[in-house]
């Protein structure tokens, strides 16, 4: 069977640090702190009184009054980063087969404002018939993709993968599997989560929010920090895109998928389920471990999160390891959930065009256990020919995926 | 890189609990009898005005089959994925060493609904400060699969999707190209959902819950769904897989289709292109004319609309004159389950050589034959569909190899 290859032709990203894929790249390299005091709701009786809010998004830009009061939050921003990431593409519809154009998503909490919205009219009215009769329909999460195979077209398999955290990166390899399998041309393929009030309460009862920034790797990292936003990515055949000169900003070249089946709330320490990803993302793409030019970390600044990760990259590099730059971007952005390996994916892409890796921001104080290389509060030119990036999740769930810079 | 060799894949074994009782062996029987149909009002934070008809477990205690311990922090749907795991897939969990365990994945539109919704009561209630941190692990969507994946120390694939209607099928899609790729060599796959005082209040709020009971799917006055809740889990395995370990295949998964309907999902109103694009494309990838399909086991449920569409892509796709069926009517609107519990009924059906009927005669759509009484026939290839109201149209081919 022939495979095809697959590149990424176009980028589309709303985050706490900028909205639009320029906006976010340069305040990025300048080291933006994205996790602020929070406005969304009163924080005062939480622990934690700070999150990372996209506070620059206009809905109006991107999409018509009817179909922004059709959609939540989570969906807006779908549509939105999509939007961004055809106009960037250039993929001309009118000369695409639409049953060739496949959307695949990932989430972690789908449209939990709408639930939230809907509960609480329940409560301060106590008559569930005041609930609108359209709002139901909004929440499920495979809403979400098909606002966007609605908005733009797209009739092709479509479908979203909520498997926590780590879905970006699962949404991500099912496209490029379709495609590799012929069944599709191109895809939109990402993430979405906006602020959730129950993320929020949850990761606050655990414990595992930091009281004001995330310092991944640091030694007096405090935990991490609820955020929304949501990335999308246009994927397709490279030959496709060669006949139609569009700009590549890197191959997808493999992806591995594991689970630690430990525990559902904290990692493996031994990072069996990391290990085993990582290790399936470098033989699946080709590559050896050698090869490996930089790590866009899970890296979510919790205690268990960075020393399992650490032992992870080291376990599974040997001594490259030690050479090869490992950065956080939570710490500017906080955790976007189910957005943020669809958003690291973007970043990946937008730093091997520009052979720049984005910083690890917040890191002062080394950890004894955490000693890799996290190029530390400013971004470093380097060359990037193969990158990787990780994503954990609740459950277990682990992902790493493999881009390189498209050679020809 | 992973191995694209061309691979069939088989389903090896099977396990659900459902309306229809526990077991693939209880299928047959139940589709012989009238629907199973209970009745739910009171939840811990929230109660309905009346009793609300649905389809629920008549057979199933978790405690019996799961052991009492470790069940005080599990949902209902975690109960009902793990026993349905105990039940049909202890052995091959546990026999095979953790390398080789399949990977799990499963379809749900929800995950724990009950779940999600009672945290966030809990905490406006008894406020944010009160409620049991150990509640918000179940309240992501991939908490049921994950918490099969860690009874079984399953490491191999934790995957969960979800497309309203159609996870289940969406899932067992999912698995077949995952499976194609050369990832794995077997996973466990198919559906999940519960009966929620959220999910039912949705659906009540959305104008589409029948007040009535069995629903009448492709009715030409149907009223709505009534709600079903279950499990069904397929092994889907490689053809080496099968040869490795000599397993004996129940039959093969031969094509899948997956579109997507921008009108129905803009209006609720199509031309049907969509939902018969799906299914020609899972015949091409099946290597089989239309003609070739002997029955289709629908995902009608009593919801007008998408009644409404399903019955216009079959007919376009597939002409009139194939039995369509509908075991809604047996089993409930299943959501994100139904997929996978429609793939079993229909598994079941071509074991016992016939194709189960409604079992009540109405007046129904036009262009399509739907099945009213039970017939007998030998059939060699199932087609299940499930084409929703809010645009995904998904199509799955099972070809008998017995």
């Amino acid at each position: 069977m022939s495979e095809n290859r697959v590149v990424i032709t176009g980028l589309g990203l709303v985050t706490p640090i900028g909205t639009g894929v320029e906006k976010f790249w340069q305040a990025a390299l300048k080291g933006t702190n994205g996790v602020r005091p929070l406005q969304i709701f009163d924080p005062s009786e939480y622990r934690t009184k700070t999150g990372g809010e996209v506070l620059d998004f206009v809905a109006e830009e991107y999409l018509k009054p009817e179909d922004i009061a059709r959609m939540g939050r989570s969906s807006q921003f779908a549509v939105a980063a999509a939007s961004m990431a055809l106009n960037d593409s250039g993929l001309d519809m009118s000369k695409a087969d639409p049953y060739r154009l496949g959307v695949s998503m990932g989430t972690t909490m789908g449209e939990p404002q709408i639930l939230e919205k809907g509960v609480n009219i329940k409560y301060k009215t106590g008559n569930c018939h005041d609930i609108p009769a359209d709002l139901p329909r909004q929440y499920p999460c495979g809403s979400i993709p098909a606002n966007i195979a609605r908005i733009f077209g797209f009739k092709g398999p479509h479908l979203i993968v909520p498997t926590a955290c780590a879905a970006g990166n699962y949404a991500i390899g099912y496209a490029y599997d379709l495609i590799r399998l012929g069944k599709i041309d191109a895809a939109f393929c990402g993430g979405s989560d906006p602020f959730s009030g129950i993320a929020f309460t949850g990761f606050n009862r655990l414990l595992a929010t930091t009281p004001d920034i995330v310092r991944p790797f640091d030694l007096n990292r405090s935990g991490m920090a609820v955020s929304e936003g949501a990335g999308v990515l246009i994927i397709e055949r490279l030959d496709k895109a060669l006949v139609r000169g569009a700009r590549i900003y890197a191959e997808i070249i493999g992806y591995g998928l594991g689970c630690d089946a430990f525990k559902m709330t904290i990692p493996d320490p031994t990072g069996s389920g990391g290990i085993l990803a990582l290790n399936r993302s470098i033989k699946n793409s080709g590559v050896s471990s050698d090869e490996i030019d930089y790590i866009c970390a899970h890296g979510t600044g919790t205690g268990e999160n960075d020393k399992s990760e650490t032992l992870i990259v080291k376990e599974v590099l040997g001594e490259k390891a030690k050479t090869t730059p490992v950065t956080s971007l939570k710490s500017m952005l906080g955790h976007t959930m189910g957005a943020a390996s669809a958003i690291e994916a973007a970043a990946c892409s937008l730093m091997i065009e520009r052979q720049v890796v984005l910083p690890t921001i917040n890191y002062e104080t080394p950890d004894p256990e955490c000693d890799l290389d996290y190029v530390p509060n400013t971004p470093r030119e380097m060359k990037l020919d193969v990158v990787i990036s990780n994503a954990y999740a609740f459950a277990g769930n682990t992902s790493s995926i493999v881009l390189r810079k498209y050679k020809g | 890189m992973s191995s694209m060799a061309p691979t069939k894949i088989f389903i090896t074994d099977v396990g659900i609990i459902s309306a229809l009782g526990m077991g693939f062996e209880k299928i047959s029987e139940a589709l012989s009898q009238n629907p199973h149909i209970a009745s739910v009002k009171d939840y811990e934070f929230h109660q309905f005005e009346k009793e609300i008809p649905a389809h629920l477990l008549p057979d199933y205690n978790p405690e019996v089959v799961l052991g009492k311990k470790g069940l005080r922090l599990k949902d209902h749907s975690t109960k009902l994925i793990l026993g349905t795991f105990e039940t049909g897939f202890k052995n091959i969990m546990e026999a095979s060493d953790e390398a080789n365990r399949p990977g799990i994945c499963i379809g749900t539109a929800f995950g724990s609904i009950q779940s999600i919704g009672d945290f966030l009561s809990d905490s406006i209630v008894n406020g944010v400060g009160n409620v049991n941190p150990q509640a918000f692990a179940n309240t992501v969507i991939n908490a049921p699969t994950g918490q099969a994946n860690i009874r079984y120390c399953a490491k191999n694939l934790s995957a969960t999707i979800s497309t309203g209607f159609n996870a289940g099928l969406d899932a067992l899609i999912y698995t077949f190209n995952y499976l194609k790729c050369g990832y794995l060599q077997s996973v466990v796959a198919g559906g999940l959902e519960e009966v929620s005082y959220y999910s039912l209040l949705g659906f009540m709020r959305a104008g589409i819950l029948a007040s009535e009971a069995p629903a009448k799917p492709f009715n030409v006055s149907s009223k709505g769904v009534v709600m079903g809740e279950g499990c069904a889990l397929l092994l889907l395995e490689t053809e080496e897989s099968v040869k490795t370990r000599s397993a004996k295949a129940i039959a093969e998964i031969a094509g899948t289709g997956s579109t997507f309907d921008s009108d129905a999902a803009q209006s609720g109103v199509s031309n049907g292109d969509a939902g018969k694009q799906a299914i020609l494309i899972a015949c091409k990838e099946a290597g089989i004319s239309p003609e070739q399909i002997d029955f289709v086991a629908s995902g009608a449920s009593g919801n007008p609309v998408a009644d409404k569409l399903e019955a216009k892509a079959v007919a376009l796709a597939l002409g009139s004159k194939v039995p369509v069926t509908a075991y809604k009517r047996f089993t409930g609107e299943c959501y994100g389950a139904s997929g996978a519990i429609n793939t079993l009924c229909a598994l079941s059906d071509m074991k016992n050589n016939r194709i189960s009927g409604i079992g009540e005669n109405y007046t129904s759509l036009d262009g399509i034959n739907v099945v009213f009484s039970t017939i007998q026939k030998n059939s060699t290839y199932a087609l299940v569909t499930s084409f929703a109201c809010d645009g995904n149209c998904s199509a799955l081919i099972i070809k008998n190899v017995n």
